[in-house]
């Protein structure tokens, strides 16, 4: 018989990866950022290309912690 | 009615031309460069500008550390990359661990972790890539990235510039011909340090004609 886990272990389990995605949302933030900055100090062609991935990123990382309010 | 005699003065000085300012120094053997995303040596880079470039100062070389110094992120980012489909089926059912979790956090753990794992390759790329020296015709240029949010910023004149000296050890060096350059300065200017960097005896030799060019002019 497979083991179930409590409503308490699960509470807990969902507010850590709620607060592990949030944080991780924040990390992405800053590297939109930083990002920013460090195109100011050199001017490439390929920073456009690397502004869209880190953006990409960030939104992404939104992306799945606004769904792991909804599906957890 | 007075006559007035004109004499001409004798040249007994002529000052030298003045080379144009902004000329690119760029050794024989190496052509223009064009800049590309994994680009880690330049000469003459084309569609280049940095923080704090005059108007004309031109960049002489452009350098990072060498692409091989990338490999323990590639290596990690692979194996995170395979560990949920490969490494954790194994190690669990080795193990004989059992999540009881429902579908949901395994979906989201998946997705988080594969999202966390773009995270970390795109920051190791980050760090690389805004990691940069550059020679112009007047200064030697090396900006620093500390992760991701710490900056340093160190410049020395051509004309400060004492000594340049590399060193190249292991075996990775050897196979793909990269070594620290290191430029040291007179007076209280810091000496750089650049690391990793490819063809470190081609970086010495440009810099070091840059000097003697900059000496040579006169001020």
């Amino acid at each position: 018989m497979t083991p179930t886990v409590s409503d308490a272990v699960l509470l807990v389990v969902k507010v850590l990866f709620l607060i592990g995605i949030f944080l991780y949302s924040v990390f992405a933030a800053v590297l939109v950022r930083q990002e920013q900055l460090m195109a100011h100090v050199l001017e490439e062609s390929f920073e456009p290309m690397l502004r869209l991935l880190v953006v990409g990123h960030l939104v992404i990382s939104v992306g799945v912690f606004i769904m792991a309010i909804f599906l957890l | 009615m007075v006559r007035s005699t004109i004499r001409v003065m004798p040249t007994i000085f002529v000052s030298p031309e003045k080379k144009p300012h902004g000329h690119a120094f760029v050794p024989k053997d190496q052509p223009p460069t064009r800049m590309r995303p994994l680009t880690a040596f330049a000469v003459n880079p084309l569609g280049l500008r940095f923080e704090t470039q005059e108007e004309e100062e031109v960049v002489v070389l452009f350098l990072r550390q060498h692409f091989i110094v990338n490999l323990p992120w590639i290596a990690i980012t692979i194996l995170l990359l395979i560990a949920p489909t490969v490494i954790f089926p194994k190690l669990f059912s080795a193990l004989s661990i059992h999540f009881p979790f429902p579908p949901g956090y395994y979906f989201i753990g998946t997705i988080f972790w594969y999202v966390a794992t773009f995270g970390f390759a795109l920051a190791s790329f980050i760090g690389w890539f805004f990691n940069i020296y550059i020679v112009t015709n007047e200064r030697v240029v090396d900006i620093d990235f500390f992760y991701l949010l710490y900056k340093k910023f160190s410049e020395a004149e051509l004309l400060k510039i004492q000594d340049i000296s590399y060193t190249s050890g292991g075996i990775l060096a050897a196979i793909f011909n990269f070594g620290n350059v290191t430029v040291q300065t007179a007076g209280e200017s810091p000496n750089l340090e650049f690391d990793s960097v490819p063809f470190p005896e081609k970086v010495v030799e440009t810099i070091r004609s840059l000097t003697e060019l900059t000496e040579g002019e006169p001020v």
